[in-house]
């Protein structure tokens, strides 16, 4: 067919474990004459290791694909192998346009030239053609928001200032085919937003393919139409994206609803259902401060996407049992009128100004009968949250 | 349309010469960077790349010249010597930067794909400058001596090219050995410093030749800078034609090129993997 982009059949990516340490000479040399004597055949332990094996898809033109899974299922190897960065073991790829692939932001960024300088290095190692910058770099800075400083050296840029820098560049990259892995994860939401948004805009409008690797379900769910799950180096399900989503959140572990946390003040922090209410508490050891504890959470639904959180600054504090040396902290969420299934829980702790502890998706909740309602228990594609409403019609 | 087809089952090297012309935005870009990067924030800037050849040439007219009174026929000793250097140190340069290059560049490497050559290769376009100011240095002497320089002048372009091939050659074998086996890492600093006194640099190639064995003299030939400081002093300055013995080094320069093409691309393979 021709509107194939990427044709992938039968790949795999072997590496050797152990390897890596006999890449000296003596030892290299070694194997070798130990080899060629005789010696030693099979006490070589070296231990194979397949990264990936037996993947095939295809994707046409224009899909954006989502390629999920846990860490270590594959994602980024097989992203460097379709980038060309690695070469696979097995199988074979074919690739019909340009490709641009974006694994990091701000690649070969050299911090004594200037911002100016930068957008060219960065921009050709990205594959734009010199003459292709030239003409978008006005555009570029604009983007980026940093004309003041753009005949700088980028060692005098803030962190933020860096990465609006190379996304800019990253976003006017113009290719067929565009393979992007979690570099979103870095900059300001605001300027993740437009990036994101540029990106999609460019994938739904020109008819680009992009392959996009992320830990962000949401940002899957909102980018690409197509799916694909990995699970221990091999294709666990193809799909859409919402159904490929559904699968991976399906087949997942849960973190448990309590955890013990080796902590010199933070001992453990659990979650559970009290009829309709929810329950956070947290059991603290050594608290040594005289204002209260700080516990703020997230309440996120199965795919990441953050539902709502507070924090006790927000809602106040009874300090009537302060100070304390040891004991729970805890709040109770009323109201909240969740549907059945799973939620993520995100935790901090700390005293108001730091936190002690701080875990993200750290805890997480089945919720079971929150609601009194018949007709829709489980979470349904009008959201998780139920709200009391009532019907009528008013004559006119 | 662009197609690009990666099969794991084709065996063979291609060497993709195509390709690497389609890089040569990146590869002048990288040498740029490298040439603004060198001397930032120094306070002399680039004059060091003039203080360092000077340095080595003044020791050298000490030495060799007024100490040991090398015999250079009717050529002053510091003209003598800088025709040597100004081979030598761009192959010093090349092999001291490229034999490191890719290290330096992982965080490139394991990111984005290019074709890996370009790195070694931008290197060595950033030797130029030091080749420029060692010319700009025989210009001077030339004139300082009233020494008319020799017919042999048409042979320049080729002894300069054959420099620029024999440090790729070395260079692009080193670059990949180096990822292979960091060994070689501490092998470069060493070759350079040995390569100075075993290439005809400060004291004419006769030396070796009437004063040392058959077998030693072919020995001394199978460093590939050998015959091409020889030839590229003569095209200068005149006098003997090199020996017959430096087609060795000729040869070897054709062949480590060759080979180092092709052992690179071996290495190109699994250099994200291994570096």
């Amino acid at each position: 067919m021709s509107d194939v982009a990427i044709s992938v059949e039968d790949l795999g990516k072997k590496f050797m474990l152990g390897h890596q340490k006999a890449s000296d000479f003596r030892n290299s040399f070694g194997t070798k004459l130990k080899r060629l004597v005789g010696l030693d055949s099979n006490e070589v332990d070296i231990e194979e290791f397949w990264a990936l094996k037996n993947i095939s898809f295809q994707i046409r033109q224009g899909e954006a694909v989502g390629i999920i899974g846990r860490n270590g299922a594959g994602k980024s190897t097989l992203l460097k192998i379709l980038s060309r960065i690695t070469e696979p073991t097995t199988g074979r790829f074919e690739l019909q346009g340009r490709v641009s692939s974006l694994l990091e932001v701000g690649t070969g960024f050299h911090m004594e030239l200037t911002g100016r300088e930068n957008i060219y290095l960065n921009g050709t190692i990205l594959g734009m053609k010199r003459a292709e910058i030239k003409q978008k770099f006005d555009e570029i800075v604009s983007f980026s928001g940093i004309e003041k400083f753009i005949d700088t050296p980028v060692k005098h840029y803030s962190s933020g200032m860096k990465v609006r820098l190379a996304f800019s560049v990253a976003a006017h990259l113009e290719p067929e085919i565009l393979i992007v892995d979690e570099v979103l994860a870095v900059g300001d939401a605001e300027f993740q937003k437009k990036c994101l948004g540029k990106m999609d805009e460019v994938s739904k409008n020109r008819g680009r393919t992009v392959i996009f690797v992320s830990h962000n379900l949401a940002a899957v769910e909102r980018l690409c139409n197509k799916g694909i799950y990995l699970k221990n180096g091999a294709v666990n399900y193809i799909g859409s994206a919402s159904e490929t989503l559904k699968e991976y959140s399906s087949g997942r572990s849960w973190p448990e609803n309590k955890i013990n946390i080796d902590h010199e003040i933070v001992r453990s922090i659990e979650v559970s259902q009290i009829e309709d209410k929810l329950l956070i508490r947290a059991y603290l050891d050594n608290y040594n401060y005289l204002k209260p504890p700080f516990l703020g959470f997230n309440i996120l639904d199965s795919a990441g996407n953050k539902l709502f959180g507070s924090n006790p600054k927000l809602s106040g504090f009874d300090q009537s049992n302060l100070p304390f040396k040891k004991g729970y902290v805890e709040t109770l969420l009323s109201d909240l009128k969740l549907r059945n299934g799973v939620y993520y829980v995100s935790v901090w702790i700390g005293d108001g100004v730091y936190d002690f502890f701080e875990g993200i998706e750290c805890l997480s909740v089945h919720i079971k009968d929150m609601i009194d309602n018949k007709y829709h228990p489980e979470v349904t594609n009008l959201g998780p949250v139920f709200p009391e409403a009532s019907w009528k019609i008013i004559k006119a | 349309m662009y197609k690009l087809v990666v099969d794991a089952n084709k065996k063979g090297l291609t060497l993709n010469l195509k390709e690497l012309l389609r890089y040569r935005d990146l590869f002048l870009i990288l040498a740029y960077r490298d040439l603004r990067v060198r001397y930032a924030q120094t306070f002399l800037g680039l004059l060091w790349a003039v203080i360092q050849p000077l340095a080595t040439l003044i020791i050298f007219t000490i030495v060799f010249g007024r100490a040991i009174q090398v015999n250079t026929g009717n050529v002053p000793y510091p003209l003598f010597a800088v025709c040597g250097m100004a081979s030598w140190s761009y192959f010093s340069f090349v092999l001291a930067q490229s034999g490191n290059s890719i290290i330096s560049s992982q965080e490139m490497v394991k990111k984005i794909y290019f074709p890996r050559l370009v790195i070694p290769l931008s290197k060595a376009l950033v030797g130029f400058i030091d080749f420029l100011i060692a010319l700009f240095f025989i210009v001077v002497l030339l004139f300082f001596y009233q020494f008319p320089p020799s017919a042999n002048l048409i042979f320049l372009p080729i002894y300069a090219l054959t420099c620029i091939i024999s440090s790729l050659a070395v260079g692009i074998w080193l670059s990949a050995l180096t990822i292979r086996y960091r060994d070689f890492q501490h092998v470069v600093p060493f070759l350079v410093q040995f390569g100075l006194y075993a290439t005809p640099v400060g004291y004419p190639a006769d030396m070796i030749i009437d004063n040392l064995p058959g077998w030693a003299t072919v020995l001394y030939y199978l460093n590939p800078m050998a015959g091409v400081v020889e030839g590229f002093r003569w095209s200068i300055l005149g006098g003997q034609m090199p020996s017959t013995y430096s087609y060795i080094s000729l040869a070897i320069v054709f062949v480590l090129f060759v080979s180092g093409l092709f052992y690179f691309r071996k290495v190109e393979k699994v250099m994200a993997d291994i570096v």
